[in-house]
């Protein structure tokens, strides 16, 4: 059965009948007085603000992964000069394995946020824990950084749960 | 007629006759797609759950290089935490969790196949870490050294590294943790975060090239099968086979044979 399409819908721009009393892919009020419509569209927006800025977290987050990478890569360096001669090749190994593994979940994390961002997190607080255990006195090298990076983490596994539940709110695929 | 009532349906509010397609109801406006609140709240709290359990995780296993010596009484008393652990944070979910117990449609056949290619693959994976780790990192590995000073050292080795991660790291990784995570994301991301999450809770990262596949291929059984034991019994074996390599290198039986 084809419904015949005459207009579009001014929320969502998708085709809807003439007689229907609502967009039948948003729930915009199409017979609805002006002020209804202008208070929809309103909501409408809103959600969608709160939608990018979600995606922007994840981002974000994201984009913490590949900081992180940069930073094991960097540290390495570092560690490189002051290390005995014997230990640098197990030391090479494991920075290289950690750097790569960084950028990946960075890469997948535009993909796949969620399952990206966990495995990221995870990751990261292992590598401190058993650092910490290693010398504690690591904990307390660049504490700022290591508490704003899992902070963004945190926030960003968090903004893809949310930002799911908006997008079936809005209908958006 | 029939065919036309098929690609209608009721508005869940109104009662009115709407499109089966449609996301919103023409009449009044009302969404049909079901918003469950609560169940995206839950979403949050689950994945809370599932860092409180993995991070007892990680404290057991990082704790293990806490202590110098390592003495067969302080790894069996690791060991207890986690399977207990394990078994507290299945049963506390117990009403979504028991299903994975249950083995429906049983083959004999598919679990012998299962078992055999495991065993192959194994061997296979045994011999490429030793070489690896004799060639690259200059050590001998032996899992049997920590057990030799005991009267029954064999059987507590096949205890401790082939019965005992068979039954509770299958209960906590493709049990537990799979089950949550599945409440949050769809099945394959569920696999790949189960997966890697097991991965490093071993610290080993030159393991990569044959852990992470493990683990992948024991995600994969455990949604595709929706039980555990195909898992259980994959993992027991192939940690069996390179308990039992451990004892009797590949280069002995070669030679014994020819």
């Amino acid at each position: 059965m084809e419904i015949p399409t005459h207009s579009f819908c001014n929320a969502c721009y998708k085709a809807y009948a003439p007689n229907d009393s609502f967009c039948n892919s948003c729930g915009y009020p199409l017979q609805g007085t002006p002020q209804q419509q202008d208070f929809f569209i309103s909501e409408r927006t809103v959600k969608e603000i709160d939608l990018s800025s979600m995606n922007e977290a994840v981002r974000k987050a994201g984009n913490s992964l590949f900081w992180i990478a940069g930073l094991t890569a960097l540290s390495f360096l570092f560690i490189l000069a002051t290390v005995a001669e014997e230990d640098r090749s197990s030391i090479l190994i494991a920075n290289t394995f950690l750097v790569v593994a960084f950028l990946a979940l960075g890469f997948l994390s535009r993909s796949k946020p969620t399952a990206a961002l966990i495995s990221g997190l995870s990751l990261y607080l292992i590598i401190h824990i058993l650092n910490a255990i290693d010398n504690p006195l690591t904990i307390f090298s660049g504490i700022i950084f290591k508490v704003i990076i899992i902070g963004y983490l945190i926030k960003g596994i968090k903004a893809v749960l949310d930002a799911d539940k908006l997008k079936k709110e809005l209908n958006i695929d | 007629m029939d065919q036309e009532n098929l690609s209608f349906k009721l508005c869940q509010s109104c009662q009115q006759e709407i499109p089966l397609s449609n996301k919103f109801c023409t009449n009044c406006g009302q969404s049909q797609v079901i918003i469950d609140g609560q169940f995206h709240e839950k979403k949050w709290l689950n994945l809370q759950q599932v860092g409180l359990f993995f991070l007892v995780e990680i404290l057991c296993c990082a704790s293990v290089f806490l202590v110098k010596e390592h003495t067969l009484s302080f790894l069996y008393f690791i060991d207890g935490v986690m399977a207990i652990s394990a078994v507290i944070f299945f049963g506390y979910s117990w009403a979504e969790n028991k299903v994975i117990l249950k083995w429906p449609s049983f083959s004999l056949q598919k679990l012998a196949g299962l078992i055999i290619a495991t065993i192959l693959a194994s061997i296979v994976v045994t011999f490429l870490v030793d070489h690896l780790n004799r060639d690259i990192l200059n050590k001998e590995l032996s899992y049997y050294s920590i057990f030799e000073f005991h009267k029954y050292g064999t059987y507590l080795m096949f205890a401790s590294m082939a019965l005992y991660p068979a039954i509770f790291e299958e209960l906590a990784y493709r049990g537990y943790l799979m089950q949550k995570l599945l409440t949050v994301v769809d099945e394959k991301e569920a696999i790949y975060i189960s997966s890697i999450l097991f991965f490093i809770i071993h610290f080993s990262f030159l393991s990569i090239f044959w852990l992470l596949p493990f683990a992948l291929f024991l995600g994969y059984l455990r949604i595709k099968t929706k039980t555990i034991w195909y898992g259980v019994f994959v993992h027991f074996f192939f940690n069996l086979t390179a308990c039992f390599l451990d004892l009797f290198p590949l280069e002995d039986l070669y030679k014994m044979i020819f």
